[in-house]
């Protein structure tokens, strides 16, 4: 699903282990989401977007794929 | 709501199930008098439980052994259990047909493939009255 994680991790200056760390997810799942493989479950969408300070779909784009 | 990573199980569960196991063919293959047997088949589950907890840069590794399994990873376990699943079914109805061709009674495919079908059958039904 398209998504928007990358670029809000990279302008916080967070790693994707970081971003991990505070998701409690690993980083190749963080880096999964981020190359669009991997749909995340709606708690871990939730908490992406809460994290970011944004809405769910100011974050994820549901008609949206590469 | 479940979090994300939800529980997770310690990284010694499988090391020290794969060694109690490695025990158990010991004990078994010594009471049919080959401890010889015994004790390949323990250092083959020592090594399987040592690769397992030294194994730990992998997320693999991490993932198979319970500590590093979060959503993604418990997606992919459900879907190669499913994968794994299937194989097996084809495999005893595969092993049935050419039991039955030889001209014998199909076991132990046949029981293979009546578990496995009522087990689907089973969890469909456990399923779906949980969900």
């Amino acid at each position: 699903m398209r998504n928007l994680v990358r670029e809000l991790r990279v302008e916080q200056g967070l790693s994707q282990g970081e971003l991990a760390k505070a998701m409690d997810v690993s980083r190749q799942t963080i880096n999964s989401i981020e190359q669009e493989r991997y749909t995340p479950s709606l708690p871990l969408a939730i908490g992406l977007a809460r994290y970011f300070g944004k809405t769910v779909e100011e974050v994820f784009d549901a008609n949206g794929s590469r | 709501m479940r979090t994300a990573a939800g529980r997770r199980q310690s990284k010694w569960v499988v090391p020290l199930f794969s060694l109690a196991l490695g025990l158990v063919f010991l004990g078994i293959q010594w009471a049919n008098g080959d401890p010889g047997s015994g004790l390949v088949s323990l250092a083959i589950m020592a090594a399987f439980g040592a690769v397992f907890l030294f194994g730990g840069k992998s997320e693999t590794i991490r993932g198979l052994r319970g500590d590093g399994r979060d959503e993604r990873f418990r997606r992919i376990d459900v879907n190669a259990t499913a994968f794994a699943g299937v194989v097996l079914i084809v495999y005893a109805i595969v092993g049935f047909m050419v039991e039955l061709a030889h001209g014998n009674d199909g076991s132990p495919y046949g029981l293979m493939g009546a578990a496995a079908g009522l087990a689907y059958i089973a969890a469909v039904v456990w399923q779906r009255i949980r969900s």
